[in-house]
């Protein structure tokens, strides 16, 4: 767990250079409420704390959490939002090794839709007066909206939902102050940061190339799919690939051991299904980005997918075989 | 079981079960008596209260709920083909009239339609707006909906109170993001947008169309005439 | 089992609708947005039940066999459009809100089931008690898992009082800036505090358990 810790440290370092320190205040926050969540649970069931609380999931969760939600989110929202993924989502369904969905995402996904407006609170690319953030965070002071821009993946979304300004994916594209080069304006860099540290993970073999291949491939072939067919109305491969929470989720949600599929062939089917689910949700739903709910979903199939996949025990008949002979 | 009894249990059954069924329905006919007036009653009352929130009740002393025109235009209120025409209701004060209450339809929210009720006054002036039903998204968009707007104080669907249509130039019909006049919240410009469009659009509507609107027979139906 | 405090004690706790046997879940799940809706369903209910097994435990010697369930849901239906007309006429706001969920006490399936399992085999009085008493059990769950919900989502209580009661008001509870956890509000909500409650009821069950045994181990090494 420490080395995905360490594989996270470039995209967060990407990430202060474009939107300010803030962040490192979040990911402390939430380490906090982590780490004193983990530790209050695991007294309450009875377990050693020292033991469990040293192997680093809860710090992970915290980090992907912070990483996630906005930097300038207010205080109590990381905090509560830490606290309800390791209490709720992780130890009340049995803890490390039992969870079925993954805490972060559980938190990330009750925070958009409990507080849809403060989850959409992005800072503005060059907003990076560290004191300016602060006052946001810590609610002296209420978000403006000159400091604060919508998300790439939002801007699109609303844009190209207005019937009348008839704006198309190319115009949005090139008219708004939020896009870069090939996605957001230093989103683009960091999800390149976040590319090189979960390389790094493969080479270390943390992880394997079965889930970030899939979910990359797969969401890279349907956006390009639907924007060869209808370039106006949906943005290209390359847009969805390094956009939102594309690439993090690729190599450091998707590939959580607990939640995810166990099985090689089940984590392609696994990384599959989350990036098709993206990308609907992407492209027709109702927030702006599916990645969360793709997680949730599929990390719902993975009993199902890991039964559907499992290699059959040498000596024991196929399930198949054994419906035929009855 | 021999051929007759067990027809004659089929038949005792029959008749219990008709019985049970004459008793039940007598009772609930005689409920249904009992309550039929108490059960109009509110439901007018209901709809007074609605048209109440747009339109004080000082403001019209006619039987409003009976001084209706069915308006079979739909571009202009947002409506689809498919949609039944729109019942528009004439307040009058001494015979003179007063203001016309009608719904709009805004087809381009976040989450789908959005229903509004709108009372506009003979002087082409909105008295008020409120929004029926919605599926904007909770906690964001849904600012429209005094009941669900934080700001008690002043609800953002409070601004198009007493806006003259004359007053604000076509190209300020629009939030202020689009360069207008009117206020939307940050983060959920759509839901603003819309709105102010339908008002907008069932404002001309009900201004172009003054004079033939109050002056329609009760209950009959209105139809935008052929050029 | 049919002594009347054994009957109220299986309705309120040891058989609860909402919190044991989750029947009826659909019902307690949409309506509980708010303690008023909650409630105001849930007393629907109890008036349905012990009318219902009531007037089925006065009949049930008139009912043969077979013909037993068409005509249980004929005196739980009739009972229920009666109880929605009067809604409609008396307490129509509130009507309007929990609209369908009136008509479809027909469906839930406690009604049925109380009625079949109970008030065909016992007296008109002990069956409307069973009935009234599953109702106020029903109404406990949906008391608590509209209160919380609302409580969680809006920092407010009794909101919609005054459809009810007119001139009262929803009491803030929660300071005036609390920013409200709508999820506890929107249907996950539902199910998560329906959850924690269950949950709740079963440890309050285990701990009486574990003192009862304490209790008795002394006696027993006696």
């Amino acid at each position: 767990m420490l080395k995905v810790l360490l594989a996270l440290v470039p995209g967060i370092a990407v990430y202060v250079w474009f939107f300010g320190a803030a962040i490192l205040v979040q990911i402390a926050l939430a380490s906090a409420a982590a780490l004193a969540g983990e530790a209050a649970m695991l007294k309450a069931r009875g377990k050693p704390v020292a033991l469990f609380l040293t192997d680093g999931s809860a710090l992970v969760t915290a980090w992907l959490i912070a990483l996630t939600f906005p930097p300038i989110a207010p205080w109590w929202l990381t905090v509560t939002a830490t606290l309800f993924a390791i209490v709720v989502a992780k130890h009340l369904y049995g803890g490390l090794g039992q969870n079925p969905f993954n805490p972060a995402m559980v938190a990330f996904a009750v925070s958009i839709i409990a507080f849809p407006a403060l989850m959409s609170q992005w800072p503005a690319v060059g907003f990076t007066d560290f004191a300016a953030q602060m006052a946001v965070v810590l609610q002296s002071q209420s978000a403006q909206d000159a400091v604060t821009m919508a998300t790439p993946l939002d801007a699109l979304r609303t844009q190209l939902h207005t019937p009348e300004a008839r704006a198309t994916v190319a115009g949005v594209l090139g008219s708004h102050a939020t896009f870069g080069n090939i996605g957001g304006k230093g989103w683009e860099w960091i999800a390149l940061a976040y590319l090189a540290g979960g390389l790094w993970l493969m080479q270390q073999r943390i992880i394997t190339w079965h889930v970030p291949a899939a979910f990359l491939a797969v969401l890279a072939l349907i956006a390009t799919g639907f924007s060869l067919g209808n370039p106006d109305r949906y943005a290209g491969p390359v847009f969805h690939v390094v956009t939102g929470g594309a690439m993090l989720g690729a190599f450091f949600i998707l590939t959580d051991p607990v939640s995810g599929a166990t099985t090689p062939r089940g984590k392609l089917i696994f990384a599959a299904g989350a990036a098709l689910l993206t990308w609907i949700i992407r492209s027709f739903g109702a927030y702006p980005d599916g990645m969360a709910f793709a997680v949730l979903l599929m990390n719902l199939c993975v009993p199902l997918i890991d039964m559907g996949t499992q290699p059959p025990v040498f000596g024991h008949k196929s399930q198949k075989r054994e419906k035929r002979h009855e | 079981m021999n051929e007759p009894t067990a027809a004659r249990a089929s038949l005792r059954n029959a008749v219990i079960l008709t019985v049970f069924a004459l008793v039940f329905t007598t009772l609930m006919a005689t409920t249904y008596r009992a309550t039929l007036p108490s059960i109009l009653a509110s439901a007018e009352a209901e709809k007074l209260k609605l048209v109440g929130e747009v339109l004080p009740a000082a403001r019209y002393d006619n039987a409003l709920l009976s001084d209706w025109v069915d308006v079979a235009v739909r571009a202009e209120l947002g409506l689809a083909a498919q949609d039944d025409p729109v019942r528009l209701y004439r307040a009058r004060h001494g015979g003179a009239p007063a203001a016309l209450v009608f719904e709009a339809v805004a087809p381009d929210g976040y989450g789908g339609r959005i229903r509004l009720i709108l009372a506009v006054g003979a002087d082409n002036r909105l008295i008020g707006v409120r929004v029926v039903s919605h599926k904007e998204t909770p906690g964001l968009g849904d600012y429209i909906d005094p009941k669900k707007d934080r700001n008690k104080a002043s609800p953002w669907i409070r601004q198009f109170d007493a806006t003259g249509f004359a007053e604000v130039a076509a190209a300020d019909w629009k939030v202020k993001k689009d360069g207008g006049r009117f206020d939307a919240r940050a983060g959920a410009t759509i839901s603003a947008r819309a709105v102010t469009g339908a008002v907008r659009r069932a404002l001309q509507f009900a201004v172009d169309h003054r004079d033939r609107l109050y002056a329609l027979p009760a209950q009959s139906v209105f139809e935008k005439s052929v050029p | 089992m049919n002594s009347y405090k054994e009957i109220a004690r299986n309705g309120i706790w040891k058989q609860n609708t909402g919190l044991v046997q989750l029947l009826g879940l659909c019902p307690l799940l949409a309506v509980s947005t708010s303690f008023v809706n909650g409630v105001s369903l849930g007393l629907a209910t109890i008036l349905v039940m012990t009318m219902a097994s009531g007037v089925v435990a006065s009949v049930r010697s008139f009912i043969p066999h077979e013909i037993r369930i068409p005509v249980f849901i004929l005196i739980i239906a009739s009972l229920v459009t009666m109880v929605d007309l009067a809604m409609n006429a008396w307490l129509h706001e509130l009507y309007l809100v929990l609209g369908i969920f009136i008509p479809l006490i027909v469906v839930n399936c406690i009604v049925l089931a109380r009625v079949e399992a109970f008030a065909a085999k016992n007296t008109p009085f002990a069956a409307a008690w069973d009935g009234a008493m599953m109702g106020v059990g029903l109404v406990v769950a949906i008391a608590l898992l509209g209160g919380l919900r609302e409580l969680i989502g809006t920092g407010q209580l009794f909101s919609g009082i005054d459809m009810v009661i007119p001139g009262t008001r929803a009491l803030q509870l929660l300071p005036e800036d609390y920013p409200g956890f709508i999820v506890a509000i929107l249907p996950p909500g539902a199910f998560i505090v329906l959850g924690c409650l269950i949950a709740g009821r079963n440890w309050l069950d285990a701990h009486a358990e574990r003192k009862r045994a304490a209790h008795a181990a002394p006696a027993h090494a006696a």
